[in-house]
């Protein structure tokens, strides 16, 4: 039965790196058309707008259309990649890293170092992120109008406030692994508490750790979409989500400069979310029939 | 313990995090800066004297910590003070929390009623052509952003098929009124937004039915509970589901502060006049006032849906109860 079960398994992992590859060749087999529209981040831009490639519908010189400014969609999605990878694993490496240390010493220590540390887990966990995250960026925006580092403050916000949820699951983890005789057996032999923490109960949550990480990608992906779209995102980047929401104010006129971030964000976060259903599945032993 | 007791407990419990939350709700925003410099910034028909008045008028002239002891106090009388574009943010507030609830436990209730069968469903016939079909396409709405799907609906249900308005809560002309009947015209106003939100809450229960019942189903009970000639159905809906439903209440607890919090988003698209499209129109002018009366709020929702999820925990599994 183990082989029947597993294959289903494999498939999907591989499936989401064969999907991404063919993304990846996709786009440079097919450079973005740089001589239409004012993108800043082209390295040929056009001289100016092109006001006769106004709202083109898809075709064989603009793949995806272009937008009422007159924008290559395709150029603007090539550009936009860059920065959902960068919100995406960037958040995650600081939100993930907070809750890997919270989550280890939390659990190993236990006592009054776990009650506080969980409480403050708790108080952050409630906190409703999203909001906080409009009001620093408007904030900044309004005191600084080009600041350039819009991008970053996003990332910092997200991940300074993803961590709790991580955080918890980890610190159960670690709960189950400490009680291993493994654990009590480098214990006798008087090996220092962080050594024990460092080497034994880290490695082997990290399967934990990897598979919450892709999870969190995904959802900072979406948080960044959905600030952009409220318009409260960097106005120095493109993004997929800034994208969306250009396209939501004239979607009776160019539906398809709306259509094809849509589908990006959806295809970039759906593959997230499978590598993390599937090294979930190949990682935890326990699920392993 | 008794039940009472629990709730009592879990109640008490809460105080001591919510003062923490509004006093650090309270300082993200003093730690910006002067509220009345920031939100008049780059008005340069403002004379400095002018400043000082409003902050006076205000009370942000006072040291900090009594601003924060003055705005906790007004709290627990429901006074959040007044917005800096006139107006009680009590108000304000008050007006659209319905609004937001409306959809907010509409769209909760339906997922769930919908939710639930499908996870069983996929979870017992694993790997069948209609789980994968399923589940794939519960996939595929927890990766959509709400925004998209939200246009999307609108483009077409709204705009070229014209089934549904596009946005608003009630026609703004009693001629305009479906069947002349302002009940039926709200309704029909609810059906998109009410759409959107239950695909959005569905996809991700599905998936955590589905998994969460593969779980139990692996247990020994169960097939103590096949060996001594129970139904499949009585398994699934009355050994398995209760054992099952257990992340199941966590996942909504949880989720419901998340989606107050991701309110704004589809109350902006749909133009509705709950407190995420106040929040959004607030923060855009930083009537800090209003924001911090609408952080405030959502976050003790929050912490009373938490309160309700403990609640359910103990009402499910009794052995919760005893620690």
């Amino acid at each position: 039965m183990a082989s029947l079960s597993s294959r289903p398994r494999k498939r999907r992992v591989s499936g989401v790196i064969g999907v991404m590859a063919l993304l990846d060749r996709l786009i440079a087999l097919y450079p973005p058309n740089c001589n239409v529209g004012t993108n800043p981040n082209c390295p040929n831009p056009g001289p100016k707008p092109d006001v006769w490639a106004i709202g083109i519908p898809p075709s064989w010189s603009f793949p995806f259309g272009t937008n009422l400014a007159g924008q290559d969609v395709y150029s603007q999605i090539v550009y936009g990649a860059r920065a959902a990878f960068l919100v995406g694993i960037g958040a995650t490496a600081i939100a993930l890293a907070i809750a890997t240390l919270i989550g280890l010493v939390a659990g190993y220590f236990g006592g009054w170092v776990d009650n506080v540390l969980m409480r403050l887990t708790e108080v952050v966990l409630v906190l409703p992120f999203f909001l906080i995250l409009l009001v620093f960026l408007r904030i900044l925006f309004t005191l600084s109008p080009g600041a350039s580092g819009g991008l970053l403050v996003i990332i910092l916000v997200i991940g300074a406030f993803s961590w709790p949820g991580p955080a918890r699951i980890i610190r159960g983890e670690v709960l189950r692994v400490r009680e291993f005789e493994y654990v009590a057996a480098s214990r006798q032999i008087g090996e220092s508490g962080f050594r024990i923490l460092f080497r034994h109960l880290f490695p082997n949550t990290l399967h934990i750790i990897i598979v919450l990480s892709t999870l969190q990608i995904a959802g900072s992906i979406l948080t960044e979409a959905a600030v952009s779209f409220l318009g409260f995102g960097d106005p120095n980047s493109i993004t997929w989500g800034r994208q969306l929401a250009d396209a939501s104010e004239a979607v009776k006129q160019a539906w398809w400069a709306g259509l094809a971030p849509g589908i990006f964000i959806t295809l970039l976060v759906m593959g997230f979310n499978l590598l993390g259903n599937g090294l979930r599945d190949a990682l935890d032993p326990r699920l392993r029939e | 313990m008794s039940l009472i007791k629990y709730l009592i407990r879990r109640s008490l419990y809460l105080i001591p995090v919510f003062l923490g939350i509004t006093l650090l709700v309270f300082s993200i925003e003093r730690l910006a800066g002067d509220p009345v410099q920031i939100a008049t910034f780059g008005n340069t028909h403002i004379t400095e004297d002018q400043r000082q008045r409003i902050r006076q008028y205000y009370g942000l002239d006072k040291p900090v910590y009594l601003q924060y002891l003055h705005w906790l106090s007004e709290l627990l009388v429901l006074n959040l003070g007044d917005s800096f574009g006139g107006g009680s943010v009590s108000n304000l507030v008050g007006q659209g929390i319905l609004a937001t609830l409306e959809l907010q436990l509409l769209g909760l209730f339906l997922s769930l009623v919908i939710a639930i069968p499908i996870g069983i469903y996929s979870a017992k016939r694993r790997y069948s052509v209609l789980d994968v079909t399923l589940s794939s396409s519960a996939l595929v709405g927890t990766s959509i952003p709400i925004s998209f799907m939200g246009i999307a609906f609108i483009l077409i249900f709204g705009y070229y098929l014209n089934l549904f308005p596009s946005g608003g809560a009630q026609s703004t002309i009693q001629s305009q009124y479906l069947y002349g009947n302002v009940i039926l015209d709200q309704l029909w106003h609810l059906t998109l937004p009410t759409l959107v939100y239950t695909f959005a809450i569905l996809a991700p229960v599905v998936l955590l039915v589905r998994s969460s019942m593969l779980e139990v189903l692996r247990q020994d009970y169960i097939l103590a509970a096949r060996a001594s000639g129970l139904g499949d159905r009585a398994i699934l809906y009355k050994h398995a589901l209760r054992n099952a439903l257990i992340p199941i209440v966590t996942y909504v607890g949880l989720y419901f502060g998340g989606l107050l919090a991701g309110a704004p988003v589809t109350e902006t698209v749909f133009n509705w006049p709950g407190v995420g499209a106040l929040f959004v129109v607030k923060t855009n002018v930083l009537d800090f006032p209003v924001i911090q009366g609408v952080v405030v709020l959502i976050t003790l929702m929050t912490l009373v849906a938490n309160l309700v999820t403990d609640l359910t925990y103990a009402y499910i599994d009794p052995r919760i109860r005893i620690d």
